[in-house]
């Protein structure tokens, strides 16, 4: 097992790459690693919990427009310098200033406001018992709770998702014959990143944009293109990942329709729900990182440079670290690392559990008896997936 | 003050060795290891890595 030549071999940039096939699922039980086109996949809870956080491994995204064929330009400049990629200490400066602003403590003031904007979206289509929850849920939901929490009107949101989901398309395999488009919405971002920074230098108020702005202590500060990039990396971050996430969240309630049931009746398992989605059914189905030396991991010589993906879902319902892998929402579960980990652990995810925390039980009281409504249509598993269409059918309840 | 860390929560993410790299490291085999008495003026560090800690599981036991 501990030879390349046995370990199995995934080609994970063929659109057809399925992470919950039976293909993953045996490979996972031969081996806890499998070979790709882009270096190594992790498989297993106990390797992936370990290289999450092994220092030998550094972020490996940054690597990802080079890997697709872009070189240049605004897109890779942004992409190579933003937190998510950066490490040592830049990385850990500009996440000093950043994470007060994503505190609990901050978060649980909005939680009123996120019920109330469920509610709303729901209560819009509620009646007819049909919606397609992409459109009519999932991304205004993701985009307003965006709003909120930045302090951004919540009428703006339509803008605000046109362009993180025409920047998110930066993280499919056909980033290349985006690039002008991506760029195009990058551009518009930047402007608008600007001016709300702008306004808050001039108009301070409690809110996040103006903790950022205001972030400095210890002597260390954020220059201006810095906490742009990082305002940047927020919004595009934080509503294309909560809105696939919560249609991936739908996706596992259709195939365990009891459970939706269960949640329906009982609210105070939403954050029970929300953590077994993200456990079982995860938007970032990996989560890369790159060999900065060469060393010996498990029998496996893994060379300097080396691109190893951590998948997350196959980590989180490996049997040998969940004997019933099947979501359970009643059921107590091992740590999942749907938001990563080690020190690029999500910086969003207190916001992200709470939206999700709230929105699944209104949405499991209100939609009983959900089923699939039409004809559906995903991304590809690869890189962050979600449904792009999501069409439903369900019996109206108050 | 004193400050203790709940094993049963804490997966080693270690990002308290971003807020707090005086009190809080990660040892060799991945590992927290940390110092149970901070002086009173790394209490701004500590609130932050008790923030930021993804499974919660950093406290102040002793307000003395």
């Amino acid at each position: 097992m501990s030879s390349t030549t046995e370990a199995p071999y995934f080609n994970i940039s063929d659109p057809a790459f399925a992470m919950h096939s039976e293909e993953v699922r045996s490979a996972r039980e031969r081996s806890w690693y499998a070979r790709t086109n882009y270096g190594i996949a992790v498989l297993r809870y106990a390797q992936v919990s370990q290289l999450l956080k092994d220092q030998r491994l550094s972020q490996g995204s940054g690597q990802w427009p080079a890997h697709n064929g872009v070189h240049s330009g605004l897109f890779y400049d942004w992409w190579t310098t933003c937190l998510l990629v950066l490490e040592g200490e830049d990385h850990h400066r500009i996440r000093r200033l950043v994470n007060p602003a994503f505190a609990p403590r901050h978060i649980e003031p909005l939680i009123p406001r996120f019920h109330a904007l469920a509610e709303e979206l729901v209560e819009a289509y509620a009646a007819s018992g049909r919606c397609e929850f992409v459109a009519d849920f999932a991304e205004p939901y993701a985009t307003r709770v965006l709003c909120i929490l930045l302090g951004i009107p919540e009428s703006e949101w339509p803008t605000i998702a046109r362009l993180a989901s025409t920047i998110g398309l930066a993280l499919g395999v056909t980033i290349n014959d985006e690039l002008p488009t991506i760029e195009d919405a990058l551009g518009e971002l930047f402007r608008y990143a600007e001016d709300l920074i702008i306004d808050r230098q001039q108009n301070p108020q409690d809110d996040f944009i103006t903790r950022l702005v205001e972030a400095n202590k210890d002597g260390e500060s954020l220059n201006d293109a810095e906490l742009r990039n990082a305002l940047v990396l927020m919004i595009f971050g934080g509503m294309d990942t909560t809105r696939n996430q919560l249609g991936l969240g739908i996706q596992s309630f259709l195939h365990n329709p009891e459970q939706w049931a269960l949640l329906g009746d009982r609210p105070e398992l939403g954050k029970a729900a929300t953590e077994e989605v993200m456990r079982t059914n995860p938007t970032t189905t990996w989560v890369t990182r790159e060999a900065v030396t060469t060393f010996e991991y498990e029998g496996l010589t893994i060379e300097k440079g080396t691109t190893v993906h951590l998948f997350t879902q196959t980590s989180g319902t490996d049997p040998m670290a969940f004997p019933d892998p099947e979501m359970d929402i009643e059921g107590e579960h091992a740590p999942h690392y749907g938001f990563g980990g080690g020190i690029h652990h999500c910086l969003g995810h207190f916001v992200a559990r709470a939206d999700m925390t709230v929105a699944y039980p209104i949405l499991a009281r209100r939609m009983r008896d959900m089923k699939l409504g039409g004809v559906d249509e995903w991304l590809p598993d690869s890189g962050n997936t979600g449904p792009v269409r999501l069409p439903l059918t369900f019996t109206p309840a108050p | 003050m004193k400050i203790h860390v709940d094993r049963k929560l804490c997966d080693n993410h270690g990002q308290c060795t971003i807020t707090a790299p005086s009190v809080f490291r990660i040892d060799e085999s991945g590992i927290l290891q940390y110092d149970e008495n901070v002086d009173d003026s790394l209490r701004s560090d500590i609130e932050d890595s008790m923030d930021v800690c993804p499974v919660q599981a950093i406290f102040i036991v002793d307000e003395n």
